[in-house]
């Protein structure tokens, strides 16, 4: 076992120790405190063997694997699980386990109010999650890849669904449930077409090009469903019912992102399927744009950050698609950072306020400096600003995509690029600047240690990690070169453009009349065609399906055995008048039996 | 006095004993059928052994003798329930099962 593996098996199972003692040790669980302390150690045990593992790629580029056989047939074996190591899966479980330790941290005192048996639940749920997601980051192979997969489906079920006697809670947790689940068919499908054709689950095999086309588009129906695409992306601002520490670790940084993940990780077969690219470069940027629309008309600041989201894994499938795995995955790294910490901002925001709207916030700054100074940190580093990490990796799709499919991906995220610093700067500006716009926006006051740190831990990354472009790439054995050229400078401007807009409309708080293009989105997204799209599906396609498949059921299946039954006893109602009940007549049955023997003993041979 | 001349007697027992049972309607006429029909296999049993040796044959009858008395003795005690029941022993009145 070499000290890669070990660093990775020790980040892949501390967390799955703690979510075991958490889930056998009701006492501990119930007591909740002492259930934070377990998962936070294990998570900060896990942060370490990260870290170390990730300083160890900077010297050491050989991929280091162990693996046991898990699925055989006959002598051979078809699936191995255990740990993978290399860039990729160094640099996820980097991301990872920090945004999950600070998540964890911050919960502390996001969920004091909590009765200690929820919190205890809460953070047992938080180290499975941990687990699960480490399982899918190491997974030498796409089967123990979708069962991290789907462990981490259920993990994100479990904690949307928190709160689950409210009912927008738990409708939404069942609403991502089967989204997801519908996407997840693809992946199913894909490695069992995948398997059919090459007879392994590995991650690069050489396939025909249709079959490569095949297995990478049922692959990208999966990232659509988890990375919350159009016209998959409904669930992930229902998913906001969740706690807040919740959305910044499952829905902002790391769960969303394993969609993107899956795209990296399977890049060979990707490589394959030009097709398939194409068609991420194109919805990925069409999802950029459609979700930084939605995110203009939003009020909720929860509901803002999550189609901000969506834009972004826009971003990150969009670069994919035009074949720059680098650059998707530099910008999950840096979107992790800066998008946990928005949350976890807003969090301690609406910790103090108890709402998430952000007209009931407003002139935050003066009471929460702290909070505020880290929400425009992570504001201006998502809105592309030089010098912050959302910059740097922003850039790099950008001139990924530049020049492809006729430009139009490139004018598409520029434009993005505009309305995510408009609707970012709207947010800033409408909650933490200008006055007070209620008793508990005016009595607010900074949250406490457990809160306040992990803003300035996360803080770091955001400002910092663009600048390891370099580190980041060589880790993945990629080639990295950034210049301010053009496209950034443009990239750039056009943010600010939108900071500027953003202070010009909302600079004096929320304003009573809505621009009229702001009012137009607002009225197209009232409309919610895409849920209702769904919804009219699902009332005409999946019910009527249903009960077709009722009445078959109903009819045919349980008619034939009904059938059955009927026709013994009407069989029988027919054939009791031939019981006389008279021995005589029973006798003569016997004799007749006898004689018709005895004619068959003696002639049957004639047959 | 061949074997075929016995065994033509037997069928001829054995007929008779049919046919009793199938036209009786006495349940002591019916026994008494009965009783032909079981003889008639006796007096095969008996001839074949008389006509081919060994002795299996006339074992057999005396356990056919012995089995058709205790048959006799479960019989008549059924004719007598039946008379204490219905005061008469035709065999079509005792069809309660069938109502």
């Amino acid at each position: 076992m070499t000290p890669p593996v070990l660093y990775a098996l020790v980040a892949l199972w501390t967390p799955a120790i703690a979510a075991l003692l958490l889930a056998i040790l009701y006492p501990l669980r119930k007591k909740g405190q002492p259930a934070a302390v377990v998962a936070i150690l294990g998570s900060l045990v896990s942060l370490g063997a990260a870290i170390t593992l990730f300083t160890d790629r900077l010297h050491d580029d050989a991929t280091h694997r162990l693996v046991v056989p898990w699925i055989g047939s006959g002598a051979s074996t078809i699936a191995e699980v255990g740990v993978h190591v290399d860039g990729v899966s160094a640099s996820m479980l980097v991301v990872v386990t920090l945004v999950a330790t600070c998540v964890q941290v911050f919960s502390i005192g996001y969920m004091h109010d909590e009765p200690p048996e929820a919190y205890g639940r809460y953070f047992t749920y938080h180290a499975l999650f941990l687990f699960s997601m480490n399982l899918l980051v190491v997974a030498p192979n796409i089967l123990q890849l979708f069962a991290g997969w789907e462990l981490v489906g259920v993990t994100s079920y479990l904690l949307i669904g928190f709160y689950f006697k409210k009912p927008s809670a738990a409708r939404a947790a069942v609403k991502a449930f089967w989204v997801t689940k519908f996407a997840d068919m693809g992946l199913l499908f894909g490695l069992l077409v995948l398997f059919a054709a090459s007879g392994t689950f590995g991650w690069e095999p050489t396939l025909s090009p249709p079959v490569a086309t095949a297995v990478t588009l049922l692959f990208f129906l999966a990232v659509v469903g988890k990375s919350a695409q159009f016209p998959l992306h409904v669930w992930l601002p229902d998913a906001m019912e969740g706690p807040t520490p919740v959305s910044a670790l499952l829905h902002a940084a790391t769960m969303v992102a394993a969609g993107v993940f899956l795209v990296v990780r399977a890049n060979p077969l990707f490589e394959q399927a030009p097709i398939t690219r194409s068609i991420m470069l194109g919805l990925g940027a069409a999802t950029a744009l459609f979700a930084a629309l939605l995110a203009l008309v939003q009020t909720d600041i929860k509901k803002t950050l999550a189609y901000s989201t969506c834009s972004q894994l826009g971003y990150m499938v969009a670069a994919l698609g035009a074949g720059s795995m680098l650059g998707g995955f530099f910008h999950l790294t840096t979107h992790a950072f800066f998008k946990a910490l928005l949350f976890l901002a807003a969090g301690s925001a609406i910790h103090a306020v108890h709402s998430n709207e952000i007209t009931d916030m407003g002139g935050l700054a003066k009471r929460m400096p702290l909070t505020a100074t880290a929400f425009s940190v992570g504001a201006l580093a998502l809105a592309g600003v030089p010098g912050l990490s959302g910059f740097f990796s922003k850039d790099l799709v950008l001139e990924s995509v530049e020049g492809k499919l006729g430009n139009v991906p490139y004018a598409v995220l520029m434009l993005t690029a505009f309305l995510t610093a408009f609707y970012m700067g709207k947010v800033v500006f409408v909650a933490f600047f200008g006055k007070p716009s209620g008793e508990k926006a005016a009595h607010a006051h900074e949250s406490g240690p457990s809160m306040s740190g992990p803003l300035v831990v996360l803080m770091v990354p955001t400002v910092v990690a663009g600048y390891f472009g370099a580190t980041f790439a060589k880790v993945q054995g990629e080639p990295y070169h950034f210049a301010f050229g053009a496209g950034p400078a443009t990239a750039s401007a056009l943010g600010l453009a939108g900071i500027g807009l953003a202070y010009a409309v909302y600079g004096r708080g929320p304003r009573a009349a809505v621009p009229a293009p702001i009012a137009m989105i607002d009225r197209v997204a009232k409309t919610r065609a895409v849920n209702r799209v769904y919804e009219w599906g699902f009332r005409n396609v999946t019910l009527v399906l249903a009960d077709g498949l009722a009445f078959i059921d109903r009819y045919v299946v349980d008619g034939l055995i009904n059938l059955l039954g009927w026709g013994a006893i009407e069989g029988g109602r027919k054939l009791r008048p031939i019981q006389t009940g008279l021995a005589p007549d029973y006798v003569l049955a016997v004799v007749l039996g006898v004689v018709g023997l005895a004619v068959w003993a003696v002639f049957g041979s004639w047959r | 006095m061949t074997l075929s001349h016995v065994l033509m007697l037997a069928s001829a027992l054995f007929c008779v004993g049919v046919y009793g049972l199938l036209t009786r309607r006495q349940a002591i006429a019916i026994l008494l059928s009965v009783e032909l029909m079981a003889n008639a296999a006796n007096l095969v049993f008996i001839a074949m052994s008389r006509f081919r040796g060994g002795v299996t044959g006339q074992v057999f009858a005396l356990f056919s003798l012995a089995i058709t008395v205790a048959e006799v003795a479960v019989g008549l005690a059924l004719v007598i329930l039946l008379y204490r029941s219905h005061a008469d022993t035709r065999v079509d009145l005792a069809s309660e099962l069938k109502q």
